[in-house]
């Protein structure tokens, strides 16, 4: 595949959310759904960054999961805003525990229990969402999460796929 | 009872067949399940062409996508329909590339597993039931994963964009 076409399918999952708006009205389970995710998203964010800022993982791989996790949560954001949501409500990130940033292992495995239960949620999601069209650029989402995993697993010394 | 006496009377019911509804989201499952079991073999042929941590890789994914198979196999028998059976690994073996060696088997592992990618993140639009989709939601991170694993043994990245579409 050329890189054009490569960064077409991708751009054009970033704008399946922008632009995904559903033919009825905004359905709340629909944006309580993507609210869920977003906090998710958000934590995650927060984790890599607070990992970078305190050494807990390898820089070039942090900075490419930072980038990547501001991505999802852009385009949740987005696709709230699709469906009737101004200002997307998702809690704060509660305060990161200390032991988790101690060395790039331990990070490896907070940061993998956050990915896992991140996808997990998207699987529910995608199971039961009504908006048809956010339906594929979550899951190419979900699958970006399910990679970081084997990212994660790697540092952490894990078999890739997580066989015990 | 009710049930049984409406049936015996043809009760308005459709007739009893042994193929599922259109609509009922089988066909869709069946090319995949079809999709599968060319993956299945496939992973056979890159895991001969690899050595070391490559092929014990291989075997893994194989097995994974053997699950993959038997579980959408399983949705369609519950829908009244049959899935596709796994053809010979030589009648696959004429579908698949030259492998001249581990660079050739991985090139082609990672578009096998794009193309996977691509097929379940489509379904999710066309499968008309929440444990389908569930299904499809699941099997599609496990892809997404086994892509990740490639893209590691080819020396790259394991994760290298935002968003994991697949390509066709």
């Amino acid at each position: 595949m050329t890189a054009s076409r490569r960064q077409l399918l991708l751009g054009g999952a970033a704008a399946s959310l922008a632009l995904a708006r559903p033919a009825a009205a905004a359905e709340p389970s629909a944006v309580e759904q993507l609210e869920r995710l977003l906090v998710l998203e958000r934590r995650l964010e927060h984790a890599y960054d607070t990992a970078l800022a305190r050494g807990a993982i390898e820089p070039e791989l942090g900075d490419t999961l930072l980038a990547h996790e501001r991505e999802h949560v852009r385009g949740l954001e987005q696709a709230l805003r699709g469906l009737g949501r101004r200002e997307p409500r998702a809690g704060a990130p509660p305060p990161e525990a200390g032991a988790a940033f101690e060395s790039r292992r331990a990070f490896a495995r907070y940061a993998l229990d956050l990915e896992d239960r991140t996808v997990r949620a998207y699987e529910q999601v995608l199971a039961t969402l009504r908006a048809e069209r956010l339906l594929q650029p979550l899951g190419s989402i979900m699958a970006s999460g399910a990679q970081h995993m084997v990212a994660l697993r790697q540092v952490a010394g894990d078999d890739l796929l997580g066989v015990p | 009872m009710a049930a049984v006496t409406l049936a015996s009377c043809g009760g308005g019911d459709p007739p009893p067949s042994d193929r599922p509804q259109a609509g009922s989201g089988a066909g869709l499952l069946n090319s995949i399940v079809a999709l599968e079991n060319a993956g299945i073999a496939a992973w056979a042929a890159i895991g001969e062409a690899l050595s070391g941590e490559g092929r014990r890789y291989a075997r893994a994914i194989r097995e994974r996508e053997i699950e993959h198979a038997e579980r959408l196999g399983e949705l369609v028998r519950g829908l009244g329909g049959t899935p596709p059976t796994r053809r010979s690994a030589a009648e696959y073996a004429s579908l698949f590339p030259r492998m001249r060696g581990e660079s050739d088997a991985l090139h082609f592992a990672g578009d096998l597993e794009e193309r996977l990618v691509r097929a379940y993140l489509d379904a999710l639009r066309s499968l008309p039931h929440s444990d389908q989709r569930r299904a499809a939601a699941e099997i599609a991170a496990e892809e997404a994963e086994d892509l990740a694993v490639v893209h590691l043994l080819a020396g790259g990245p394991a994760a290298p964009q935002p968003f994991v579409t697949g390509t066709l």
